[in-house]
């Protein structure tokens, strides 16, 4: 499903549940909400780690929690739908792709107040607090944060005889073209293009690390020069010149690069950080061992910055209606998002049973973590590539609908059917558009 | 002018002999085309169903072999496993990883859901049906046979309930099924799922009774029938192709069905099919076989009653289609 079609749905279904919503909450608002459980609404992951920590918490406190899952590629919608219709939520997963259009909808509110959770901002990434800022306000604490990784197959590069992975997109280039014309791989750089939610990320670890930006501090859109041009430049050469990228990479979305890259068909990949456990698990992968993180290749005047991404548990109204009910989940907020008993107890556990990054930054000193990581990443240049994450710089209320139109015109200039400065004119063209809309 | 058959007996019946061969060739060419094509359409539609028991049975790092191995080379029944001996238990910081029982860390642990998930699923796609043959039948019979004021707008305001898409009535169904108090139980989806099948049984189920000779009806009168036994003893008997595909149509629908399933259920206490397949490709740690593996568990009583009722599923769609 469309961004546009999901926002012209949000705004049908704001419009013409409102009288129905007034309707059905007519005598029920003296109705006492503080016997209730706290309800706790993620997407469906790491189930039984976020069970055995709700087990954790209720065994603590007392308290009682109702806590459900809905599958992440419906999640939005579903909440949106949820809020609308009043179904009761006090806590929940949010992305930073949803802050601006939830918190402008008031469907989650800041938490700036509550001292227990803005009081481990000190010890997270700064991009993990300025993810979950909306217009000087904080909504949340984190949940997990991970980052665009450039991840190598070792294997394949000592067989082309390349000592050291690159780190510069041009040196990226040029070890392609060698292990392509030794026969190793026929593209052995893989950049996942395909029009779905993690697009976004994938186009901005390009456009950051050749030291653009998409749009500049004030919002204007600087995506049809500078190092944004640069990116998508390097990308059709590499796909229609170079041939070291398929063509339907388009096609190929987050998951399908992940099962791809552990077939052992590509030297190279833009791939979420987490996944390096998965690719170095030898009962999921073929090039279990093999598979390495470098820091993300630089352009030519660009950096080793990548783009990071944040969930975070964000509190509703509800929650904060009730002076019981937002103290209960601010507990709950912090059981998760900060220490329990005395420690970051489910970052900790997430990380150790799924590899779900964290930005805790004293966690990489810990040494239990560093154990866990050393079993498949070098946890020293995770921390380093973490902390030259920036955070996406076009996350606005009409970012879903812009996302479309600007994954369209990468997409079609890849294809060759327009030209990179012709597609990224267009999508300056579409932001100012919606910006001017507000 | 005589031809060669008058002139030469020969020619004549080498000319025959030609003619025979060639039309054999043309049917054997025609039938080789039609073997190709139809080939083709099976491969077509059958390669990923093949795909998907194949993969089920493979182990993840087999399953992205290149090549694919459309032949298991190490064939393992771990995902069904992981299916069929999950239990559903309070999950502890200590138990909580070993809810994989099969798996290398990567079944996820919600694989007990699925056998839940598929009962409930079975029993609601079975009260849709059953529910769809008890309003839609009367219903249909009603419009078909009885002349009143208002029966073609009945129709009419039957079939147009469902130019509404379904997601224009998720937030009214919501509140409706909140206010009930029905949120997270099968009975929120047995209600919708009628109200969103009912008009195409009806639909199916008027064509097919309109097809049927109104002097049935009459003789069932004159023979002292009522109303409802004319309905029963005379027209349902002859309308089973007709009533196999309204169940079939129920069934899928209601079996398949997502946007509403995901928008009123919450747990697995009420959660179906669709739903628990969907969350596995949520998590941190995705296996494509056991995905498949539960993608070949889904598939089994849809094939199973088409297989049952295949002789009534033709007929009974194309029942009263063509009038004359």
């Amino acid at each position: 499903m469309s961004k546009s079609s999901a926002l012209s749905r949000r705004s049908f279904l704001k419009t013409s549940a409102s009288g129905l919503v007034a309707a059905s909450t007519v005598g029920r608002a003296g109705a006492a909400l503080a016997a209730d459980p706290i309800h706790f609404a993620t997407w469906s992951a790491a189930v039984d780690t976020v069970k055995s920590h709700i087990a954790g918490f209720e065994a603590k406190t007392g308290l009682k929690v109702d806590y459900s899952n809905t599958p992440w590629a419906q999640f939005r919608e579903t909440m949106i739908t949820k809020f609308v219709g009043g179904a009761p939520i006090d806590t929940l997963w949010v992305s930073d792709s949803w802050l601006p259009e939830w918190a402008e909808a008031g469907w989650i509110k800041p938490v700036d107040q509550y001292k227990a959770l803005t009081a481990y901002n000190d010890d997270v990434d700064k991009f993990c607090v300025d993810s979950m800022s909306y217009q000087g306000k904080q909504y949340g604490i984190t949940y997990y944060t991970d980052f665009m990784g450039f991840i190598y197959n070792e294997d394949m590069l000592k067989k082309a005889g390349l000592s050291a992975p690159p780190t510069t997109w041009a040196e990226v280039i040029d070890q392609a073209k060698t292990i392509k014309s030794k026969g190793l791989a026929e593209y052995p750089l893989l950049v996942p293009m395909a029009q779905e939610t993690w697009l976004i990320e994938f186009i901005s670890a390009l456009v950051f690390s050749h030291g653009g930006r998409l749009v500049d501090d004030k919002g204007n859109a600087v995506m049809q020069e500078g190092g944004a041009a640069q990116a998508l430049n390097l990308l059709v050469d590499a796909v229609q010149k170079h041939k070291v990228v398929s063509p339907s990479c388009v096609e190929t979305g987050e998951l399908a690069a992940l099962k791809s890259f552990s077939a052992g068909q590509h030297a190279f990949g833009l791939i979420p950080k987490y996944r390096l456990r998965t690719l170095n698990d030898p009962k999921q992968s073929q090039v279990a061992g093999h598979a390495k993180i470098a820091l993300m290749p630089k352009g030519e005047k660009g950096s080793h910055a990548t783009v990071g991404w944040m969930r975070f548990y964000g509190m509703t109204p509800r929650a904060q209606a009730d002076a019981t009910r937002a103290a209960n989940t601010v507990k709950l907020m912090e059981w998760f998002g900060g220490k329990a008993d005395g420690e970051y107890r489910f970052q900790k556990l997430l990380f150790k049973d799924v590899g779900a990054g964290f930005g805790v930054k004293s966690l990489f000193k810990d040494p239990e973590m560093r154990a866990a990581y050393a079993a498949y990443g070098d946890v020293d240049l995770i921390g380093k590539q973490q902390g030259l994450a920036l955070k996406k710089d076009v996350v606005t209320p009409w970012f879903g609908e812009w996302n479309d139109v600007n994954g369209s015109a990468w997409q079609q200039a890849i294809l060759g059917k327009v030209t990179p400065d012709q597609a990224l004119k267009n999508s300056a063209a579409k932001w100012t558009s919606l910006k001017k809309q507000g | 002018m005589a031809g060669p058959s008058m002139a030469d007996p020969t020619a004549a019946a080498r000319a025959v002999r030609q003619a025979r061969i060639r039309s054999r060739a043309g049917r054997v060419g025609r039938g080789l085309i039609l073997l190709v094509a139809s080939l083709v359409f099976l491969g077509y539609t059958l390669a990923p169903v093949v795909w998907l028991v194949s993969s089920s049975l493979q182990n993840e790092r087999e399953i992205v072999s290149k090549p694919p191995h459309w032949i298991p080379h190490e064939p393992t029944l771990e995902n069904f496993a992981a299916i069929f001996t999950a239990r559903e238990k309070t999950v502890t910081y200590e138990t909580r990883r070993a809810a994989d029982p099969a798996s290398g860390g990567f079944i996820p642990s919600t694989a007990s859901n699925l056998l839940p998930a598929l009962g409930n699923s079975l029993i609601v796609a079975c009260a849709v049906v059953v529910l769809n043959l008890l309003v839609g039948v009367p219903s249909a019979y009603a419009m078909a046979k009885i002349r009143f004021r208002g029966r073609s707008a009945s129709i009419y305001g039957i079939l147009a309930t469902r130019v509404i898409p379904d997601i224009a009535l998720v937030v009214p169904f919501f509140l409706f099924i909140r206010n009930l108090g029905l949120l997270d139980s099968l009975w929120s989806l047995i209600i919708t799922y009628l109200a969103v099948t009912v008009p195409f049984s009806v639909f199916i189920l008027v064509s097919y009774f309109e097809s049927l000779p109104d002097e049935l009806d009459k003789a069932a009168r004159v023979d002292g029938c009522s109303r409802w036994q004319t309905m029963t003893k005379v027209y349902v008997p002859l309308a089973l192709p007709s009533l196999v595909a309204v169940m079939l149509f129920a069934f899928l629908a209601s079996w398949n069905e997502f946007l509403l399933a995901l928008m009123f259920t919450q747990t697995p206490k009420s959660q179906t099919l669709p739903i628990i397949v969907a969350s596995f490709t949520s998590d941190f740690t995705i296996s494509f076989s056991f995905i498949n593996a539960a993608g070949v568990l889904a598939i089994v009583p849809p094939v199973l009653l088409a297989l049952i009722f295949e002789r009534y599923i033709v007929s009974g769609l194309t029942a009263g289609a063509v009038k004359g």
